[in-house]
């Protein structure tokens, strides 16, 4: 097992770039990390989650989905090369899981997909996170993890994919057999405070046990800005609409949407079945948390914390948790 | 896919964010800035939409010339040689101010700087304003009056920091989001205390420590019967007013004339809610007043400003962090056109026109003699000049008279009355309908310069994709009009060769450059090159020395209800749109938003009027009548109707009264007499 610096690692993404679309954090013009092909900006691994929705790499704000033309229709071409992206935290490889999942249900997002297969996925963790927070440990749901010790990344392989590419990082230097293992124990200690905030609250709301005045109060703070949904990797919501261009050409696009919106849901009449924001502000969550448990099994709020980062008035689903289980939690 | 860090396009708030651009030329979407000190990592839903509109099938491509009565496409040389021809020929049989020019808040401040340059070195003419007139133009006048200097006192920071906040006339979470989200936080988390005076019940009315509902027009009368209880009750901050401010004495007086019941009488209220705000706002260590269009928009806006001014100096609540008069600029760059000297009276700076040492200092500046020495006509006044056939031409950039400005026949009569109107713009618009020339214009997306944000914070606009088409930067355009019209001095290789002359001959611009303002922005007055702006005003010291009391009486609106129009309409704008809806319009999520005009009602009216929600009415004033779709609310006053300016078939500004303040010229869009009907 080896560990590499971040120079070594900066190298090999961009040696990646013959064979993949490579997306790495990067540190923007302003000191804003997001991600970014290799050379936009110094790398940046640490410092924790990035902070824009990290899943938009294969759902993107905006994507066409098919041009019409003389009757006759296309569909935006394929990717050139697989897309090979770093940067995501295990919270977020839970995200993807969960999307992936998502797109492929039912009827399989055909856009999703193009973008999605083949890509290579790449966790970070251990100690990098923002001002040196411990970064929970993946330990697989991704091909690859740069596991930070505080000097240099630990290099874990998860996938045959990931393996390969592993295989063809030059440098490093070996590490001693059980560090890794001292930083999952580490990773393991890691307090659950919010998890069990969560599970509390999803308990909750299963039992509906929590009123309409509650919902009202947090409504009264939200000034719709549609951050938390744009934010989420989790959400997977969006809005297809045609635009005519002066050519003839008509062009479907689809972008993304929130269900914090009167339109979202609004009815042809005009008529919103939840056209009070007290009852989106409660959809928002007892989606994941209620809704998604009966669905799929499973709290589909994996915690990445980016909804709580960009609230501007300090309702992002931690936050709302934690006071809905002050509120109602004792009973 | 590459990312840009650019200001977006719509309020005041001046929020930075990253635009994504795809290898095609098209914008794909947005980013949040997580260090930009104003958005820290968030946006509101307008400014996650703000790319939406840029690359719309709409927009203008190609210059056009009206031949035979139809806008037909024309190359840029033939467009610019007829605009220049047709100006200097109807100056030449005219006078030189037969002709003006409309700047705008959507341009940047080069562009503005710019074609007041245009407008004054090329063309000889004070004839130039800009949509500030419409909405500002009454702070810019009376905080100058008191203060010195006519722009908000503190800094977006200051929402936090203030004990005591009086929000009135700003319906802040709509209009400024991220601005109203601090206030709420400051509620929330240190427990500041919240004043809302306000007709219509806002969303910050809800956290409210106190919500009035003062009369639409009152504000005189609300303002001065605080006055009345601070000094009875001896609640004044006696040292800041022996120390910073003059003619204290006359204010004494003046509101002395406004006991708490007089002055509920007049708002419509009672004397204890005028007696609470008082004492709350005085007696808090850190107070603010934080206002918009509901104080300025009044034929008594100057006056309303005024009385703003009074009462922060009463108490002492100026030149301090989480204090201040803090007018919320609605604009992207409203601050930096003002800034720029895009008024009919000042150049850059507000520099005068009328004082011969500027005008010098400009003329060797520009290399020109004889710059024009009368004040110039406004938007407002150059639109009656224009309807009376005393205007001849209008050269119009990035505004929209026909849907912005009151009294929308009147602005139809004057634009049909011009012998000649260029529209320069992004989007086809109904003002465009009656142009001669049409230029199309690059979008912020497609050029660089600078805004200026309502905290003074001028910061950068980047490029982030090619001009849709044919179409080009409005500085560039400027540049090519000056040159063909044969002046020789606006001719710049890029945008920081305009700021530095911009910096050249503005004293409060002095130290900005573009490598300044690279990443946050800087806050003017920012001198020199190591000045490090100002995020506060009138520390220790006002701009013109000694605040200045200025006692001002209650004067009614210029039309209020009466038996035949029974409710007062006031109007405004709504979240997801913005202005004349020429962008939001064409932005999928703002558009389905809020896809039709509306006018707000309250359930009593309703009920009494036999109108439900959702159905179709007829709103008319003594101006018209227009046909939108009721929105039944507990937000609206009994008696009180609003309605948003935004739509093309529903135009609000059809409905509104033409009545100007007597000093700012700013139209009374806030109180006019109307009734409404059900529509079969």
């Amino acid at each position: 097992m080896k560990a590499f610096s971040v120079e070594e690692l900066d190298a090999f993404f961009r040696s990646l770039e013959a064979d993949y679309d490579v997306r790495v954090p990067v540190t923007r013009h302003d000191g804003t990390r997001t991600l970014g092909v290799p050379g936009d900006g110094p790398l940046a691994l640490a410092g924790g989650v990035v902070p824009s929705r990290i899943t938009n790499v294969f759902f993107p704000h905006l994507e066409a989905v098919l041009a019409v033309r003389d009757g006759g229709t296309t569909m935006p071409s394929p990717l050139a090369k697989p897309l090979f992206v770093a940067g995501l935290t295990a919270q977020d490889a839970d995200c993807l899981e969960f999307v992936d999942q998502f797109f492929a249900a039912g009827l399989p997002d055909d856009l999703y997909r193009r973008r999605r297969s083949g890509a290579v996925v790449a966790c970070v963790s251990g100690r990098c996170g923002a001002g040196g927070e411990f970064l929970k440990i993946a330990r697989g749901k991704c091909d690859l993890e740069l596991v930070g010790d505080g000097r240099k990344y630990i290099l874990a392989a998860y996938s045959d994919a990931g393996k390969a590419l592993a295989g063809k990082l030059p440098g490093g230097e070996p590490v001693a057999n059980d560090a890794l293992a001292k930083l999952i124990e580490e990773s393991d200690a890691l307090p659950a405070d919010d998890l069990h905030v969560l599970q509390t609250a999803s308990k909750l709301l299963l039992e509906n046990k929590v009123p309409d005045e509650f919902w009202q109060k947090i409504a009264n703070r939200c000034i719709a800005c549609t951050s938390c949904n744009l934010a989420c990797p989790s959400c997977t919501c969006f809005d297809v609409f045609d635009r005519k261009a002066a050519d003839g050409i008509v062009e479907r696009w689809r972008l993304w949407d929130s269900c914090q919106l009167d339109g979202f849901q609004r009815e042809a009449s005009g008529h919103n079945p939840m056209g009070a924001q007290r009852q989106r502000t409660h959809r928002r969550i007892h989606h994941r948390l209620a809704a998604d448990v009966i669905k799929w099994g499973h709290i589909t709020c994996y915690l990445c914390g980016r909804c709580d980062m960009v609230c501007p008035t300090g309702i992002g689903i931690k936050a709302v948790c934690r006071e809905l289980v002050q509120e109602y939690g004792a009973a | 896919m590459r990312r840009i860090l650019t200001t977006c396009p719509y309020c005041g708030t001046g929020c930075c964010f990253y635009l994504l651009a795809e290898d095609d030329g098209r914008l794909a979407g947005v980013e949040p800035s997580m260090e930009h000190p104003v958005a820290r990592g968030g946006l509101c839903l307008k400014g996650w939409s703000a790319f939406h509109f840029v690359n719309h099938p709409d927009r203008l491509t190609t210059p056009m010339i009206r031949r035979n009565g139809k806008l037909e496409p024309a190359s840029w040389g033939e467009a610019l040689d007829l605009v220049v021809a047709k100006l200097k020929d109807i100056q030449a049989g005219h006078g030189n101010d037969s002709v003006a020019f409309f700047a705008s808040a959507k341009m940047t401040n080069e562009e503005n700087y710019l074609m007041m340059k245009l407008a004054r070195a090329v063309f000889r003419t004070n004839n130039v304003d800009h949509c500030a007139r419409l909405c500002h133009a009454s702070t810019v006048v009376g905080l100058a009056a008191a203060f010195g200097s006519g722009a908000m006192t503190n800094s977006i920071s200051c929402m936090e920091e203030a004990d005591c906040l009086l929000v009135t006339g700003s319906n802040t979470t709509e209009q400024h989001p991220l601005i109203g989200s601090r206030i709420i936080s400051n509620v929330k988390e240190r427990g500041a205390k919240l004043i809302v005076a306000d007709n219509r019940k806002i969303r910050l009315a809800r956290f409210a420590d106190l919500h009035i509902r003062p009369a639409n027009g009152t504000d005189v009368a609300f303002l001065n019967g605080m006055m009345n209880v601070i000094i009875a009750e001896g609640l004044e901050d006696k040292e800041f007013v022996k120390t910073r401010t003059e003619n204290y004495e006359e204010l004494k007086k003046a509101v002395s004339n406004y006991p708490p019941e007089k002055a509920a009488e007049i708002c419509g209220i009672t004397p204890g809610e005028i007696v609470e705000a008082a004492r709350m706002f005085a007696k808090a260590h850190k107070a603010m007043i934080v206002y918009s269009m509901g104080i300025t928009q009044h034929t008594h806006g100057v006056d309303n400003v005024k009385s703003c001014t009074n009462l922060v100096m009463l108490t002492g609540n100026i030149g301090r962090p989480g204090t201040g008069v803090n007018p919320l600029r609605g604009q992207n760059n409203v601050q930096g056109a003002c800034d720029m000297g895009a008024l009919a009276n000042c150049y850059t700076g507000y520099q005068g026109v009328t004082d011969p040492a500027i005008r010098a200092k400009f003329e060797k500046a520009w290399a020109v003699d004889n710059l024009p020495a009368n004040v110039g006509l406004t938007i407002t006044t150059a639109i009656n000049a224009a309807a009376d056939g005393n205007l001849n031409a209008l050269y119009v950039a990035g505004e929209n008279p026909m849907m912005s400005d009151p009294d929308q026949n009147h602005v139809r009569k004057a634009l049909e009355k011009l012998e000649f109107l260029v529209v320069q713009d992004i989007f086809p618009t109904p003002t465009s309908a009656f142009a001669h020339v049409v230029l199309p214009a690059a979008s912020f997306a497609e050029k660089d310069g600078t805004f200026t944000s309502t905290e003074r914070r001028v910061q950068r606009v980047r490029k982030a994709i090619e001009p849709v088409g044919e179409s080009r930067a409005d500085w560039e355009i400027f540049c090519d009009v000056a040159k063909r019209a044969g002046y020789g001095g606006m001719q710049y290789g890029s945008v920081s060769e305009i700021m530095d002359e911009i910096a050249s001959v503005t004293p409060i611009y002095g130290g900005i450059s573009l490598e300044r303002v690279d990443k946050i922005g800087l806050q003017w007055p920012c001198r020199s090159k190591d000045d490090p702006g100002t995020p506060v005003l009138h520390v220790g010291k006002f701009t013109r020395g000694l605040g200045l009391f200025s006692p001002v009486e209650y004067r009614p609106s210029a039309e209020l209800p009466d038996a035949e129009y029974p409710f007062l309409l006031s109007t405004g704008r709504c979240y997801p749109h913005f202005h004349t809806g020429t962008m939001t319009r064409r932005s999928r999520t703002l558009e389905r938003e809020e896809p039709f005009a509306y006018v707000e009602i309250s359930p009593e009216d309703a009920k009494t009027l036999d109108i439900r929600d959702r159905q179709p009415v007829f709103v008319a004033t003594r101006r018209g009548e227009v046909r939108c779709m009721a929105r039944v609310t507990d937000v609206a006053k009994k008696g009180v109707l609003f309605m948003p300016f935004h739509f093309e078939e529903a135009p609000a500004n059809r409905l509104t009264n033409n009545a100007l303040d007597p000093v700012a010229k700013i139209p009374e869009y806030k109180v006019c007499a109307a009734k409404i009907r059900r529509s079969s």
